[in-house]
């Protein structure tokens, strides 16, 4: 009986699948689980083919075999809570301070401080000596060239310049509660003119903004597919699409602005036989020859390491007006922040 | 018809007796039904069950705070709203196109039917993202369209229209699969016997085709409410200040780095998903559809008149041209060196593919070649045992296979971590994980389209079968099975689709070992490379075309025809 057979092997598959759910090990085991291992497994927040890139240059440094898997940071720290008794990778590669801040607090980091992190700046350090920096990244004004030209305008050089009537309704940014990069905009202006007058600020800017959304790339996006006539972003996420080609100019504003610290840390109980790689992988990380590659992947994030090269077209960070941001006080005032922008900026709109 | 009901009716109780001293007669029938049970307790239930328990649990034991600060929350009613406002309206429109393109398909003599039929199955194809993103290029402020051809300036894509029109595109195939393997299961004759009678068509489908279709409306009324609801990409991406449920789930875990309230939020749909589900099956379950009853049926009229055909084959033909242009941006995309800016041709964007990332594709394919015929077959099976088989537990099965169907990827992903990350339950970082995914979160739609099509098969056909010697797995084999080829038909689709192009829940179980096109494609999007993006969808909408003929060909020239259609 030809049909008989084919339904008993559905379920024999079925019930090999329920067995193996059972315990089997062998068949359920992730690769390289030996004693010692060559191995070692990234989560990392890096677009694809630039974590290629770096992690490349680690292979052939140590001959280390490493796999990744490609999350946003939201994502993986998401990840990390829910596989948090027996997590699948080692190291979490890139991604904004404050999700590696948040993870610490929900004890999913191991904290490790590579060789050589006297060497950087001490601004950008995590006090609790968690995690390790790897980059930084200011925000700025994304503005398509195309639209600055049909409207004989320029690019907006500082934070008031966004207020201005030539651009109502042209100002695009994300939504503080839903994406980093806006909160830090908001904690920046907070920081950089005190928390009433950003409040006012950010109700004035209210009137020219496109729209609020959801993810911290996308006004540099939309601003490169002509969405919108200037988009506040990172500039790495601006630098991205205009690299690409499309038509955006990248200024920063005069007045002060403010950044983001990609970092690097340690996953809490990540498979024993990959420790001494992912150690090896954080020391590695912050070493000029890996900061050095920044150069290349045409990623523009600005190295961390002092000695390390600045990619062309980038501006570099101590040529740059930046404030002296506090990422852990803008973390703790998050929710009284966010409930105050909600209230007092978007008003009756912030039910819809 | 009406007859078999009332003397049904009568013996209902009687039966049910006898079907259950038939199941002990037949061991082998007791142990799939309890194997199938525990499957999907295991793979279906509980993982969600997880989440939930992980939203009502705090550090120090219960704690539904999180619970009653969101159901008083006047953000999270209002976002309750704008979700089952979008999936109503979703689905009512989403089910009149697929009605229409399943009925010019099954029931007239329109040309192109099978260019038509094809068009239909595309739009299943939307991966991540990508589609919004050809409606921005196509309609936005510098769209080709909206600004170029017609000169509009300051073009608004974002809001509840357009999401609304992309979702009752992206999903009218759900109805349209449907719905034709119900149209298709109906016994031709019995249209027949009332134009032979002299009613006019227009009568035939008042009181005969349209209400024996009513279940299939309904399940696709329900299928696409559910799925609109559930939607992230296309919301993400295209609904600008317009909030759903399913958004703001994943906005809560990924943006506030608050997994708790993001978890209930998701769960919280499942409210919506299973009224709908619930007053469907009550609906449809008071009535009988039955027509075919095994007597011999003569293929039917097919609908020729001009005045019924010309504007079936207008509405068709202006539905094609949205699909064709919508795709065809994409396709655009993928051969121009900068979507939207630089037009010159070129075939970079391959060539990255092919150096790059052809081990995603080949991980793809490999996992939803495993997942699909598993889903097939599962989602007959047990549409079978639903509806023919008494069984304690049964609703309960029935709501098991609706659970991750209904509720937002995120939470099946973060589920699935949560439930099988240790031992004896390792799974993670295992193909089997993804399977398992796939199966138990694209079943439902093979489960609705088996139940359908039995449902209008006189069960004394396999009654007879039963009587001539046959176990029920013969019985389902060679009578069952054929009679619901459609449904098969559209089970395997569908699972095979979703398995190539999902994302949501599966960026929580991809591993180290196991990557996915979808993730890819995820990545190119947000670092811009639009091209890249779009060359990437090219080559999964070729796979995925070649593979549908595939299936095309051995569900319908693996079983015997029954009848010419």
């Amino acid at each position: 009986m030809k049909g008989k057979k084919l339904i008993l092997l559905s379920f024999v598959f079925l019930v090999g699948m329920l067995l193996t759910a059972c315990g089997s090990e062998k068949l359920t085991s992730s690769e390289g689980e030996s004693s010692k291992s060559n191995k070692l497994s990234i989560y990392t927040a890096f677009p694809e083919q630039e974590a290629v890139t770096y992690i490349q240059e680690f292979e052939k440094e140590t001959g280390i075999d490493v796999q990744f898997v490609r999350l946003s940071a939201g994502e993986t720290l998401a990840r990390l809570q829910a596989e948090k008794s027996n997590p699948q990778a080692s190291v979490w590669y890139g991604g904004p301070s404050d999700t590696f801040v948040a993870a610490v607090n929900e004890g999913l980091i191991e904290a490790y401080q590579p060789e050589g992190i006297d060497q950087l700046p001490e601004q950008f350090l995590d006090k609790e000596e968690h995690w390790t920096p790897i980059y930084v990244g200011a925000l700025g004004f994304a503005t398509n060239q195309d639209w600055l030209k049909k409207e004989g305008l320029e690019a907006p050089k500082s934070w008031s310049d966004l207020l201005k009537p030539e651009f109502a309704g042209e100002v695009t940014m994300a939504h503080p509660s839903s994406s980093g990069t806006a909160y830090s905009i908001y904690a920046t202006l907070v920081q950089l003119i005190g928390e009433d007058e950003a409040i006012d600020y950010l109700k004035k800017l209210d009137k020219n903004i496109r729209q609020y959304t959801k993810s911290g790339s996308a006004p540099a996006q939309q601003t490169g597919l002509g969405e919108t006539g200037v988009g506040i972003s990172f500039a790495h996420d601006i630098l991205a699409p205009k690299h690409e080609g499309y038509p955006i100019e990248l200024t920063f504003p005069e007045d002060g602005t403010g950044y983001e610290v990609g970092a690097v840390a340690l996953i809490k109980n990540a498979p024993a036989d990959q420790l001494e790689n992912a150690k090896k992988f954080i020391d590695w990380s912050i070493t000029k020859a890996a900061q050095d590659i920044y150069s290349e992947s045409e990623s523009f994030r600005l190295p961390i390491n002092p000695e390390a090269i600045t990619p062309e077209g980038a501006t570099k960070l101590t040529e740059l007006e930046i404030i002296d941001y506090d990422a852990v006080w803008a973390g703790e005032n998050r929710d009284r922040l966010l409930e105050k922008f909600n209230k007092e900026v978007r008003g009756q709109d912030a039910a819809e | 018809m009406e007859q078999s009901k009332t003397t049904r009716m009568g013996d209902k109780l009687s039966v049910k007796k006898k079907e259950l001293q038939a199941l002990v007669r037949e061991p082998f029938l007791l142990i799939l039904i309890i194997l199938i049970f525990l499957s999907l307790l295991l793979f279906s239930a509980y993982p969600v069950w997880q989440v939930l328990k992980a939203t009502m649990v705090g550090e120090d034991g219960l704690d539904l705070t999180i619970i009653s600060e969101q159901l008083t929350s006047s953000v999270f009613l209002h976002t309750l709203w704008n979700s089952l406002k979008l999936g109503m309206v979703a689905a009512l429109f989403a089910t009149i196109m697929g009605f229409i393109f399943a009925f010019a398909v099954t029931r007239t003599t329109m040309k192109g039917k099978k260019f038509f039929h094809l068009i239909a199955l595309l739009p299943i194809i939307s991966p991540p993202f990508v589609i919004a993103l050809s409606v921005i290029l196509l309609f936005g402020r510098n769209g080709i369209i909206s600004n170029g051809l017609l000169g509009l300036e300051n073009t608004n894509v974002y809001g509840f229209t357009s999401l609304v029109l992309i979702q009752i595109l992206a999903f009218f195939p759900l109805a349209y699969l449907n719905l034709r393997g119900v149209l298709e299961s109906i016994d031709p004759s019995v249209e027949d016997a009332a134009l032979n009678l002299g009613a006019s068509r227009w009568s035939v489908f008042k009181s005969i085709t349209f209400p024996l279709a009513v279940p299939g409306v309904l399940s696709s009324l329900l299928l696409v409410f559910i799925k609109s609801i559930e939607d992230f990409g296309n919301p993400m991406v295209i609904a600008g200040d317009y909030k759903t449920l399913a958004v703001e789930a994943y906005l809560q875990i990924t943006g506030m780095y608050d997994l708790r309230s993001g978890a209930f939020i998701a769960i919280a749909l499942l409210l919506p998903a299973l009224t709908a589900y619930f007053i469907q099956k009550y609906w449809v379950s008071k009535k009988s559809y039955v027509t075919v009853t095994g007597k011999p049926s003569q293929g039917n009229i097919k609908i020729n008149e001009k005045y019924i055909v010309y504007p079936l084959f207008a509405f068709c033909l202006l539905i094609t041209g949205i699909v064709l242009l919508f795709y065809g941006s994409v396709v655009w995309g993928a051969f121009v060196k900068l979507w939207g800016v630089d037009n010159s041709l070129t075939l970079d964007h391959f060539k990255y593919i092919f150096t790059v990332g052809f081990d995603s594709i080949k991980d793809t394919l490999i996992l939803a070649l495993a997942s699909t015929p598993v889903i097939g077959i599962l989602g007959m099976v047990i549409a079978y045992l639903l509806i023919r088989k008494q069984f304690i537990g049964k609703k309960l099965m029935e709501f098991f296979t609706i659970i991750p169907f209904a509720v937002p990827g995120t939470v099946v992903g973060i589920g699935y971590i949560l439930a099988f990350n240790e031992k004896p339950l390792l799974l993670t970082g295992t193909a089997i994980i993804l399977i398992l995914a796939f199966v138990s979160r694209n079943v439902t739609v093979g489960i609705e389209a088996g139940t359908n099509s039995l449902r209008q098969v006189d069960r004394s056909i396999e009654e007879a079968s039963t009587i001539l010697g046959a176990d029920s797995f013969k019985t389902f084999w060679k009578i069952s099975l054929p009679l619901m080829k459609p449904a098969l038909f559209s089970g395997l689709v569908y699972g095979f689709v979703k398995s190539m192009t999902s994302i949501s829940a599966i960026i929580f179980l991809v591993s180290v070992s196991w990557n996915l096109i979808t993730v890819s494609i995820l990545s190119q999007v947000e670092s811009s490379r639009m091209g890249a993006a779009a060359a990437y969808c090219i080559i999964l909408i070729l796979i995925i075309l070649f593979v549908i003929s595939i299936m095309e060909f051995f569900v319908n020239g693996g079983f015997k025809k029954r009848r010419e259609s």
